[in-house]
């Protein structure tokens, strides 16, 4: 085990990469300081041999992600189960439920075009942010999201999808702003 | 994929890289220190074994390995050991035995029946929707 001091350096270089992983994947701040916590524990278990490694960054982003996903396959049989809701008919008042989440994130609060753009996808369900997240932010493949959640790659493709749409809104705002 | 879709992925992924990365909170970092003190200070035997000092986890593996040079040496059982075990094997021929295809027939129905209910309710709940 190393010494604790030398590695406050190596969290102040990259905890707002690790972060921005968790927050974007898990949606909300609480959580993400967990995941971050956890992932830099990790990290120190291997701090010799990260800190004059050039693939620290990438080696880190890899752990929080999987922090991150450990973290919500204890709720995936809720996730599955509420994404059947996210269908027409049933799926109406989901909808609306979801325009009423970003619609929330767009308030005069969050006046800042980022900020409410943030908020929009940080207020998505979980079945759409994540493999949204992972495809946007993370420049994952939906095949490489599909193996990842073990999801269908239709379902990849269907939640991400429905994710852009639930932005496409709050971005359309913005332009005509 | 359409057109349009291609053109709402390219708007979305255009403003998604735009984004500045969210900062970590001030809270972050004094956090982890505090975790990662905690876990430096920790005495060696409260570390997981492979953070163990070389000499001590040589010195851990000894008792083991005499335990296991024991029962390879292990002389034959005594007597009483001998006779209870006989015991136990007429009572295992005489009560349980017989009833012993039974049981292990009831026990695989109820399995193959729970498998059953969960493949429906797994058809029902989730698979139905990954179909859609």
């Amino acid at each position: 085990m190393t010494n604790a001091e030398p590695f406050e350096a190596f969290v102040r270089r990259y905890q707002d990469m690790v972060f921005a992983t968790a927050v974007r994947l898990l949606g909300n701040t609480a959580d993400a300081e967990d995941a971050a916590q956890t992932a830099f524990l990790r990290a120190f278990q291997h701090h010799a041999q990260l800190t004059a490694n050039p693939a620290a960054g990438a080696w880190l982003k890899t752990t929080v992600r999987n922090v991150c996903l450990n973290h919500l396959t204890r709720y995936r049989a809720r996730w599955r189960f509420f994404s059947e809701l996210d269908e027409p008919g049933e799926g109406a008042r989901f909808e609306d439920a979801l325009e009423s989440r970003v619609s929330r994130a767009l308030e005069p609060e969050h006046a800042d075009a980022y900020e409410r753009l943030e908020h929009a996808v940080r207020s998505l369900p979980d079945h759409q942010r994540v493999p949204l997240v992972l495809f946007h932010f993370e420049e994952l493949t939906y095949e490489e999201i599909a193996k990842t959640l073990s999801v269908s790659l239709g379902k990849v493709k269907t939640d991400i999808h429905r994710g852009r749409e639930a932005l496409k809104r709050l971005l359309t705002d913005h332009d005509a702003g | 994929m359409t057109p349009a879709d291609d053109d709402l992925e390219g708007r979305i992924d255009r403003a998604l890289r735009r984004l500045p990365p969210p900062r970590a909170p001030q809270t972050l970092l004094p956090r982890v220190m505090t975790a990662v003190r905690a876990r430096s200070d920790r005495p060696w035997y409260a570390r997981p074994w492979f953070a163990w000092p070389l000499v001590v986890r040589v010195l851990s593996i000894a008792p083991a390995a005499w335990l296991l040079y024991l029962a390879w040496r292990m002389p034959s059982p005594p007597a009483q050991i001998v006779a209870a075990a006989s015991a136990s094997r007429v009572l295992w021929d005489l009560m349980i035995a017989p009833l012993l295809p039974y049981v292990v027939t009831v026990v695989l129905l109820m399995g193959l029946a729970c498998v059953l209910f969960g493949l429906a309710l797994n058809y029902v709940l989730l698979e139905r929707a990954e179909q859609r």
